[in-house]
C-alpha cells in the first residue's frame, strides 16, 4: 500500500494569507473580532466575526461575492498546487475533496436579494447555472485544471476533516496518485443568523474550556492541502490514523457523558496503532459552547490518564465550521514544524471540565498529534498526524 | 478488490401534484412516526429502511449518503423566511440545512453506531459515494456500509422545474436508492457483488480500463447513466464490445441521482452470473464506471 504525505499547502484565515503570516500574527496576541454585516429583507445586522484578513469585504452584490470567493480559492488552491509541484498532466488526474458547510451560499444569498429587489415574487435558488451543491466543486476543477473525481463533503464542522480522511484513503488505495483537499467557509447571513438563533454566539473572544466560556465567534477561512505518495522532504507530515463516528445522541451536540467522543478518539488511536501515551499533543475542537466543551472534556478524560498538552485554535481563527478541519490542521502543523505548540492565553481552568489549555507557545518535539472535530448531525472525527520518521 | 451486496432498498416516486404524503411510508418502513423532518430526510429513511428490512443490518454498519442537489426544501425555506419575510432561521430548520442531518436520522432510526458521511456530486452522486464506501470496506475501516442517494422535489412544482431548468411539462420524480455492501461472509445471503467503481478523466482512459475487465458480451449488459449523451453511450458500448442494453430509465421522471436504481434493478432481475457495466458522465466530459455481478 502506498504512503500518503502532505506535499503542498495554501492557507488564508483571519490571521492572514500564507502560513508564515498566520504564525507571525499569532505572536501579536489576541485582537477583538471584527464585525460582519448580514443584509436581509431591507435590514442590516452586525455580528462579531473573524473575517478573512486582506480579502475584499463581503456584503457586495452577487458578482462581487463570487469574485471574492474565486479570489480566495484561487490563492489557496493555486499555492498548494504550486508548492506540490504538480505538472499539468498530474493535476488532470488529481482528485478534489472539498469540505464545506455553506458552499457558495453567500453568492446565492446575494442573487436572491437582488432578484427580490427587482421582483418581490422571486424564488430562492432561481436562475443559476445549476442549483446543485456539486456545482461549486466543478467550478474549482475547471479553474485549476483538475480532471480527477470530485467529492463535496457536507458534514457540518467535520466536513474538511472527513474530506482529508477519504482523500488519504483514496491515495493509499492506489486509485489516485494525488488528491487536493479544500476546506472553505465564507460569511453568509443564514449561517450567522442561524447560530445567533441557536444562542451559541459570544459577543467577545472565545474561551474554550474556561469556567466563563460563553459561546463561539464564527470565522472565515480557506485552506488547501495536496496529498501525494512521495514526501516532499524528510519529516513531512502524514495522516497516521483517523476515525469517524455518527453520534445519535443529539442533532446539535455530542453526548455530554463523553462516551461517543472517547469512542472516536479510541478508534483513531487504534487505526494509528498507538496508545494514548503516544500522543505528543492534542488540538481540541474547543467551541467554547457549554455542551461541546463538556462532552469533549469528558471524552478526553476517559481516554487519557495523563492529559497530553492541549491547544485550541478557534479563539484565534473563529469557528470556521466545515473548513476548520483543514485550516486548524495546517496552522497546527506549521507551528509544529517550527517546534512550537500554539498557546491560548487567558483561559481560566474550569475544574468541572479538567482541561487546561496550553497558555503560551511552548516547545514541541516531533511526534504524533491528535486533532478532534465534532459537528452537527452527530458527526465526530478524530485525526492523528505525525511528522516522526 | 470488491464488496458483496447483501440487500437493496428503493423508493421511486413519480411526482404528483400535490406530491404523495410520505409520513405513512416512513412509519410503515421504520415503525416510527419521525416528526419534524422534510421530504429529503423522509425519502432517506424510506429507502434505507427498506434496505435494512430486507436483511438484518448490524449496528456496526456505516452510513454513506449522497445527493445530486441536496436538501433543496430546507434551504429554500430558510432563504425565503430570511430574505423575503425578514424572519431569522428557525433553529431546527437551520440545523437541518446540514445535509448529514439525514445520516443522523438514518443511523438513529436503524440503531447504527458506525461512520457516517454525506457527499455531494452534481452528476455522479451515487457513483461517488459508492466508490468512497467501497474503499472503506476494502480497507476494513468500515465493517459494512449502507450506501444511498436521495433527490427530492420542492413545492410548488413549477418553481422546482425552473430551478432545475426543466420545461413546464417535464415529468418529475423522486428517488431514494440504497445498497448494503460489505466484505464476503459465508453466513449472509447476497444479491450480488460490486466488482469495481472507478472514475476517469477522459473517454480514452475509461476505454483502456474496460479493455482490462475481460467483459463477455454474452453475460454482460451495458447501462447508460442519465448524464451520458445517447450517442456517446452507443459509441462506448460498441467499443466495449457489449450488445445487451439494460434500460432502467424508461418512464422515469427527472431527478438527479438515478444510478443507484440501475444497480438495484439489475440485481433484482438479472440471472445469476450476469454482469452490468454502468457508465455515466459529468459536464467536464469525465466518466464513471460501475461494474457489478448478480
Amino acid at each position: 500500500m502506498p504512503g500518503c504525505y502532505f506535499i503542498g499547502a495554501g492557507l488564508h484565515t483571519a490571521l492572514g494569507r500564507g502560513t508564515a503570516e498566520n504564525l507571525a500574527t499569532l505572536q501579536g496576541g489576541f485582537t477583538a473580532p471584527s464585525m460582519a454585516l448580514a443584509h436581509y429583507a431591507g435590514r442590516t445586522q452586525a455580528l462579531p466575526y473573524r473575517t478573512l484578513r486582506d480579502a475584499a469585504p463581503s456584503g457586495s452584490d452577487s458578482a462581487g461575492e463570487l469574485s471574492r470567493l474565486d479570489a480566495v480559492l484561487d490563492y489557496t488552491l493555486g499555492t498548494a498546487l504550486e508548492q506540490a509541484g504538480l505538472t499539468p498532466a498530474e493535476r488532470a488526474r488529481t482528485g478534489l475533496f472539498l469540505g464545506t458547510s455553506a458552499f457558495d451560499i453567500g453568492v446565492s444569498e446575494a442573487e436572491y436579494r437582488e432578484q427580490l429587489q427587482a421582483h418581490p415574487t422571486a424564488i430562492p435558488l432561481d436562475r443559476q447555472p445549476s442549483a446543485s451543491l456539486g456545482q461549486f466543486a466543478l467550478r474549482m476543477r475547471s479553474r485549476h485544471g483538475i480532471r480527477g473525481p470530485d467529492f463535496s463533503f457536507n458534514t457540518a464542522c467535520t466536513a474538511s476533516a472527513n474530506a482529508l480522511m477519504h482523500a488519504d484513503a483514496m491515495v493509499r488505495s492506489g486509485r489516485l496518485a494525488h488528491a487536493v483537499v479544500v476546506g472553505v467557509e465564507t460569511f453568509n447571513a443564514i449561517t450567522a443568523l442561524g447560530f445567533q438563533g441557536l444562542q451559541l454566539l459570544s459577543p467577545d473572544n472565545m474561551k474554550p474550556f474556561d469556567r466563563n466560556r460563553n459561546g463561539l465567534v464564527l470565522g472565515e477561512a480557506c485552506a488547501a492541502l495536496v496529498l501525494g505518495t512521495q514526501p516532499r522532504r524528510a519529516g513531512s507530515f502524514f495522516l497516521r490514523g483517523s476515525a469517524n463516528l455518527c453520534d445519535t445522541h443529539s442533532m446539535s451536540a455530542a453526548n455530554p457523558d463523553g462516551s461517543t467522543v472517547s469512542l472516536v478518539i479510541r478508534r483513531a488511536l487504534q487505526s494509528a496503532s498507538l496508545a494514548p501515551r503516544d500522543i505528543t499533543a492534542l488540538k481540541a475542537h474547543g467551541t467554547a459552547s457549554l455542551l461541546n466543551d463538556e462532552a469533549e472534556a469528558a471524552g478526553m478524560r476517559q481516554v487519557f490518564d495523563i492529559m497530553p498538552p492541549v491547544c485550541a485554535l478557534k479563539p484565534w481563527l473563529g469557528h470556521t465550521l466545515g473548513a476548520c478541519g483543514l485550516n486548524e490542521l495546517l496552522l497546527f502543523c506549521a507551528a509544529a514544524e517550527q517546534g512550537l505548540l500554539i498557546g491560548t492565553p487567558g483561559i481560566a481552568l474550569d475544574s468541572d471540565l479538567g482541561v487546561q489549555l496550553n497558555q503560551g507557545p511552548t516547545p514541541l518535539p516531533t511526534g504524533n498529534f491528535m486533532l478532534n472535530f465534532f459537528g452537527f448531525g452527530g458527526n465526530n472525527t478524530s485525526l492523528i498526524v505525525a511528522n516522526a520518521a | 478488490m470488491s464488496a458483496q451486496v447483501y440487500a437493496s432498498g428503493e423508493c421511486h416516486l413519480p411526482t404528483t401534484d400535490p406530491p404523495l404524503d410520505l409520513k405513512p411510508l416512513v412509519k410503515e418502513t421504520t415503525g416510527e412516526a419521525v416528526r419534524r423532518i422534510g421530504r429529503f430526510i423522509q425519502l432517506a429513511l424510506i429507502g434505507a429502511g427498506r434496505c435494512a428490512k430486507a436483511a438484518a443490518v448490524p449496528p456496526d454498519t456505516a452510513v454513506y449518503f449522497a445527493s445530486g442537489r441536496g436538501d433543496f426544501e430546507t434551504t429554500v425555506e430558510v432563504m425565503a423566511t430570511l430574505f423575503r419575510d425578514g424572519g431569522a432561521p428557525k433553529p431546527l430548520s437551520f440545523v437541518n440545512t446540514v445535509s448529514n442531518a439525514a445520516c443522523y436520522y438514518v443511523a438513529r432510526t436503524l440503531k447504527l453506531q458506525s461512520r457516517s458521511n454525506f457527499v455531494c456530486n452534481r452528476n455522479l452522486a451515487f457513483e461517488s459515494v459508492l466508490q468512497l464506501a467501497l474503499v472503506e470496506v476494502e480497507s476494513g475501516a468500515a465493517a459494512s456500509a449502507l450506501v444511498g442517494s436521495v433527490d427530492a422535489v420542492t413545492m410548488p412544482l413549477a418553481e422546482h422545474r425552473r430551478r432545475v431548468h426543466l420545461p413546464a411539462d417535464a415529468p418529475l420524480a423522486e428517488g431514494s436508492h440504497w445498497l448494503w455492501i460489505g466484505p464476503a461472509r459465508d453466513d449472509r445471503p447476497r444479491l450480488g457483488e460490486v466488482l469495481a467503481v472507478e472514475q476517469f478523466s477522459d473517454a480514452a482512459s475509461l476505454l483502456a480500463w474496460i479493455a482490462t475487465q475481460q467483459l463477455d458480451a454474452g453475460n454482460c449488459a451495458f447501462s447508460a447513466g442519465q448524464f451520458l449523451d445517447a450517442d456517446a453511450a452507443q459509441g462506448l458500448r460498441t467499443q466495449a464490445g457489449l450488445t445487451q442494453v439494460f434500460d432502467y430509465r424508461a418512464g422515469r421522471g427527472h431527478y438527479s441521482s438515478q444510478s443507484g436504481a440501475a444497480i438495484a434493478e439489475f440485481l433484482a432481475s438479472a440471472p445469476p452470473g450476469a454482469r452490468l457495466l454502468h457508465v455515466n458522465a459529468d459536464p467536464a466530459d469525465c466518466f464513471s464506471a460501475m461494474l457489478v455481478s448478480r
